[in-house]
């Protein structure tokens, strides 16, 4: 059986704040589409025209996600080494600080009240 | 009907982001001058008119930014190099011309004329040596992400060509919808990555059928404990992000993504079906890009069945009306089973041989597990199906496997 070795990319390869693509920005549209039709109390209040990395879309996407998809939250939550690799050790979750709006405006659809 | 096929029980779908056949798999031409990759003499004017040469210097990141354009109006200039005659074909001679309207630099322009060499692509190149490899399978648009995903999903993407909301309009509905609502019910499951990368499929199967979803810890789940379902498509990562346990690497391959991360991804996906060895004798993985990325290759795209639908030119941005006869540019495709000959190169349509696009996957779906069905598009009806590369008369016991290095 052969065994083929795959390199793990450098830490550096991960950046949090690299800008949005085209792609992520096109995500985060067809998700505010979704999360008007959630009732209000359950919208985000994020301004997605203030989203400017992949760290602020991450956070966005996130909150979305967990609102129209609940099921995902309550399977297991531990990590499952998918290599057959021992179980990384616990790191504190980063915090990722939403932005409050300071007014009700923004690119793209207003809210619906 | 052959043995691998007698026991399919599962068939995978991982479907990554915007790299083309050639810049990810033509290298291997030297080593299997079957597989229609690069000889090294390929190339592109820039726009001085210098002769730019394809290069083995493709890069992990940071080469390919800004992100090349792969929305309609640039795909076509990539294809077409700006003939805009009515008897036009597709000559493969705008990519360095189209990468340099970004920037305008000409010498960054060239690098869209890059490619990896196999050692680069330790997971990728042993799949496509080890199982089989197709170098007729193409993006159906010569487009973006959006519209091309919605052809694995639907068959169609409701004559669209770009990355705007669409909603089903009846009688098509998507490869997920006709399994669980077939009698006797089959299982699907569409498994994203995380709730920070979620699913492109927001549209109309998220926000109304989030049961259809799952995440990737659930896949591996799944396949430890053999509860995958019967059909299964996975989506990587598509951002940085932190997550439980420590940081999260974007794994797509999507620029400017690092694409070693997308390499380790598709090995996590490979190992989780072999690991279990009832999955891996029952189940066949396809591998696929969604779209080339605006990155170069040499095969022209071939006609197509008609989608039925039209997209406007005020939709394409070219100044014409898409009829969804043409299809997009080629993109690596690799389907892994143990029933399937060590070495399978599957002639594409230049060499006479066969066509695969996106709607191949819901057709072959549909076909395995539900038969005849007539409610599809006429783009899915009319496209190649490939479970009949399982030909082996007994299971392969030499598969690879992956470990991090």
């Amino acid at each position: 059986m052969t065994v083929i070795v795959v390199p793990k990319p450098p830490k550096g390869a991960f950046n949090a704040d690299r800008p949005v693509s085209a792609l992520l920005k096109n995500q985060i549209l067809h998700l505010q589409e979704a999360e008007f039709r959630l009732p209000t109390r359950q919208q985000t209040n994020i301004y997605v025209n203030k989203i400017k990395t992949e760290g602020e879309a991450a956070n966005y996407i996130s909150k979305v996600t967990a609102k129209l998809h609940p099921e995902a939250a309550k399977h297991v939550t531990s990590r499952i080494a998918a290599m057959g690799e021992r179980k990384p050790a616990r790191k504190a979750k980063a915090k990722i600080k939403a932005k409050k709006p300071k007014n009700q405006g923004g690119v793209g659809r207003k809210k619906k009240r | 009907m052959p043995p691998g096929l007698e026991g399919l029980k599962h068939i995978v779908v991982l479907m990554m982001e915007n790299r083309s056949f050639d810049h990810m798999l033509g290298a291997l031409k030297a080593t299997d001058p079957r597989i229609d990759g690069l000889s090294g003499n390929e190339s592109n004017p820039d726009t001085t008119g210098a002769v730019v040469k394809v290069q083995p210097q493709a890069e992990f990141q940071s080469q390919l930014d800004p992100d090349p354009d792969h929305h309609f109006p640039g795909v076509d200039l990539q294809l077409f190099n700006g003939d805009n005659s009515n008897q036009r074909v597709a000559n493969m001679q705008g990519f360095v011309n189209s990468y340099f309207q970004q920037q305008r630099d000409v010498k960054h322009s060239r690098k869209i004329m890059y490619y990896f060499t196999p050692d680069q692509l330790p997971v990728l190149t042993t799949l496509a040596t080890e199982f089989a490899v197709f170098n007729g399978w193409f993006s159906s648009i010569p487009g973006p992400t959006i519209c091309n995903r919605a052809f694995a999903h639907y068959g169609t993407s409701f004559g669209k060509v770009g990355m705007d909301l669409f909603y089903v309009k009846e009688p098509f509905q998507s490869i997920y919808d006709r399994l669980v609502t077939a009698s006797p019910a089959r299982t699907s499951k569409l498994y994203y990555y995380d709730q920070a990368s979620s699913t492109m499929e927001i549209v109309n199967l998220l926000q109304h059928q989030s049961e259809l979803f799952g995440t990737y810890q659930q896949f591996i789940a799944d396949c430890n404990k053999g509860t995958l379902p019967d059909y299964s498509f996975v989506e990587p990562n598509y951002n940085d992000h932190d997550g439980d346990n420590g940081t999260e690497l974007a794994s797509d391959q999507h620029p400017d993504h690092h694409v070693q991360a997308g390499e380790l991804f598709i090995a996590s996906v490979y190992n989780a079906i072999k690991r279990n060895p009832s999955l891996w004798r029952s189940t066949v993985l396809l591998i696929v890009y969604d779209e080339h990325g605006g990155i170069y290759d040499h095969v022209p795209p071939p006609a197509c069945m008609k989608d039925g639908f039209v997209a406007q030119p005020n939709d394409t941005g070219t100044g014409r009306s898409f009829e969804f006869d043409r299809l997009g540019v080629r993109v690596p495709a690799i389907l892994v089973s143990p029933w399937i000959p060590k070495g399978t190169v599957v002639k594409g349509p230049q060499e006479g041989g066969r066509t695969f696009e996106h709607a191949s996957i819901p057709a072959t779906v549909t076909k395995f597990f539900l038969g005849d069905y007539d409610r599809r598009s006429p783009r899915e009806k009319a496209a190649d199906t490939f479970l009949d590369l399982l030909t082996l008369p007994t299971m392969r016991t030499d598969g690879p496997d992956f470990k991090i290095g």
